[in-house]
């Protein structure tokens, strides 16, 4: 059964793909070594997302240690943080947008070290598409 | 009256460095609400925050691993011994080469691409123009196969990996040639009939003949050429234009030594003969018609961004200017408070706004074809791009030189770098077919002109 997005379940799918991926294994080696390389997703609400809701992705050497919904985000180390709204992160799941894209064109703001971001810009690429490589339910639909 | 005489420049002398009284506390006081570089017109409704940011971190690279040995840029044109590991950290480290590549093959593939490109240009311009050159020109030639909806995906497949892997890979786009010159880019009227440049098809091969001359990285600096060619010398028939890739290292391919020229130092120009170059027959881009059709995207992209060179070269005159008249007391008042000179530093800003202005609207207009109801390959854009790229390619220089009018010896000498943008821009004015296509093609846009 595919898991609700978001909820603890989608997760930890979402981490297993991340850590079955060679490509975010290879790219990702150097990311997180020697700056925080944690994420945190703040998904705004709308579109059948009631509160925000932050998705938090601890990722260091081409590995996810954890991925887990988090209450507040000042309680966690974090490098990055991208904020965008459940309609617009939905697309980015199911496959119909990039999240890349997403970031250029302003859809999404990500903040943090601009240069970390283009230095390991295939990281980030990997990373964006195994979000939507595999199944999830929605929200509102 | 401003400095005319060498003597009062010592060897070395910067500008905080004693020449001029300090009136450092009073610019400071004055730098809190004077504007900035990045006050001048970039639409924020259109360029993104985070395309900006990127914008700023290579202008923090340019200015902490850059600009230290600028200078020392000049005197490397043959060699490249400096330049090579820079255009590395750019093209490799920080991606630039992998920013339109797609994502099977390795790379970011960023949307808007015109504007993402200004953006870098005009980072990297404010830097060194020539740098700039050679970073942009190493995927500038491939842009009919990156971009959709023409993307070629299996030549992607095949380079991907090289342009986007780590180690330092290099393309150049050889254009230009020694017979017709201009002629190549003014598809218009010249129809490619000019061009010498061959490429035979000999079973699953292409069989490339001919001789370019001047491409931005083709000194010994490109992995991988773009030959623009004919399959039939004389013709002009859109169908014999054709676009094939040919690695640097293929028998038959040899690179002469580079050009030593007024600037552009980072950027190597050479010439490269193809002596019966072969190289696979799905190493042509598209094939008949659609070559030409898609090659029109690039030649726009080469305008615009040129413009956006331009805005990035001004900027740092601005930049030079600003302090130097903040700094320098003349008559009792510091040099930017004489009338005669305001002058000269408000067409310094007029010039950075309108060719902003005008060159952010065309790269929107490029990036959004939704919008504005053109495909980006449509050969009105490369007709109306010439009028901008004639525009900043005018500016800029007039800005340059009225900057070392204002500066005197200063501006004339190498310690303040004016003197180089000066030397760099011009051949802005000169590249893609010169002032004289620029200005046929835009009154043939506007116009509609028959004969010319």
């Amino acid at each position: 059964m595919a898991a609700l997005y978001p909820s603890q379940e989608w997760c930890d799918e979402w981490k297993k793909a991340i850590n079955s991926s060679r490509a975010i294994k290879e790219a990702g080696k150097n990311w997180g070594v020697g700056f925080n390389g944690n994420l945190v997703f703040e998904i705004q609400p709308g579109g059948g997302l009631e509160t925000t809701t932050h998705v938090f992705v601890a990722a260091s050497g081409g590995e996810c240690t954890e991925c887990r919904i988090i209450g507040d985000p000042s309680k966690v180390a974090f490098g990055f943080h991208v904020k965008g709204s459940y309609p617009d992160f939905k697309e980015v799941v199911k496959g119909n947008k990039d999240f890349i894209a997403g970031v250029v064109t302003g859809v999404f703001k990500l903040e943090g070290p601009m240069l970390k971001i283009m230095s390991h810009a295939k990281f980030v690429r990997a990373v964006a598409n195994s979000i939507s490589s595999f199944e999830a339910e929605y929200l509102g639909e | 009256m401003p400095a005319t005489g060498r003597s009062l420049l010592r060897s070395g002398d910067q500008m905080d460095a004693g020449v001029f009284p300090d009136h450092s506390e009073a610019v400071a006081k004055q730098g809190s609400k004077m504007p900035t570089i990045d006050d001048f017109i970039r639409p924020r409704e259109w360029v993104s925050d985070f395309v900006s940011e990127m914008g700023k971190v290579l202008r923090r690279w340019g200015e902490e691993r850059y600009v230290p040995m600028r200078r020392q840029v000049d005197e490397d044109w043959r060699e490249h011994k400096i330049v090579e590991p820079l255009l590395k950290e750019v093209l490799v480290d920080l991606g630039i080469n992998a920013a339109f590549f797609p994502a099977e093959a390795g790379g970011t593939e960023m949307p808007e691409p015109m504007t993402v490109c200004a953006v870098m240009a005009e980072e990297l311009a404010r830097i060194d123009s020539g740098f700039a050159t050679a970073c942009l020109c190493s995927v500038w030639g491939l842009m009919p196969i990156l971009l959709t909806p023409h993307r070629n995906m299996d030549l992607c497949m095949e380079f991907g990996p090289r342009f986007c892997g780590d180690e330092l890979y290099v393309g150049c786009h050889a254009m230009t040639e020694s017979d017709s010159g201009a002629d190549v880019e003014n598809f218009g009227r010249m129809k490619g009939r000019t061009i010498r440049t061959t490429a035979r098809l000999d079973g699953n091969e292409w069989v490339i003949n001919g001789h370019k001359v001047w491409p931005s990285n083709s000194g010994k600096a490109a992995d991988l050429f773009v030959v623009v060619c004919t399959t039939r010398k004389g013709s002009t028939d859109p169908n014999d234009f054709a676009l094939v890739l040919a690695p640097a290292d293929s028998t038959g391919v040899s690179v002469g030594n580079p050009y030593q020229k007024a600037g552009m130092a980072a950027d190597l120009n050479s010439d490269i003969w193809f002596d019966e170059v072969r190289v696979p027959k799905r190493y042509r881009f598209h094939g008949p018609g659609d070559d030409l059709k898609y090659w029109k995207r690039a030649i726009t992209m080469g305008n615009i961004g040129s413009a956006a060179m331009c805005v990035g070269i001004m900027k740092s005159v601005y930049e030079i200017v600003k302090k130097f008249t903040s700094q320098r007391v003349v008559a009792g008042k510091t040099l930017k408070e004489h009338s005669m000179v305001a002058d000269m530093l408000s067409e310094v800003a007029v010039c950075i706004e309108s060719t902003s202005a005008w060159m952010w609207q065309y790269a929107r207009e490029l990036d959004h074809p939704e919008i504005y109801g053109w495909d980006p390959w449509d050969e009105r854009f490369v007709l109306k791009s010439r009028g901008l790229a004639l525009y900043a390619s005018t500016v800029v220089e007039r800005v340059c030189s009225r900057a070392m009018d204002f500066m005197g010896s200063y501006g004339y000498s190498r310690e303040f770098d004016v003197e180089k943008h000066w030397r760099d821009q011009k051949v802005i004015g000169i590249w893609m077919g010169g002032k004289g296509l620029k200005t046929l093609e835009n009154a043939r846009y506007w116009y509609d002109l028959e004969t010319l």
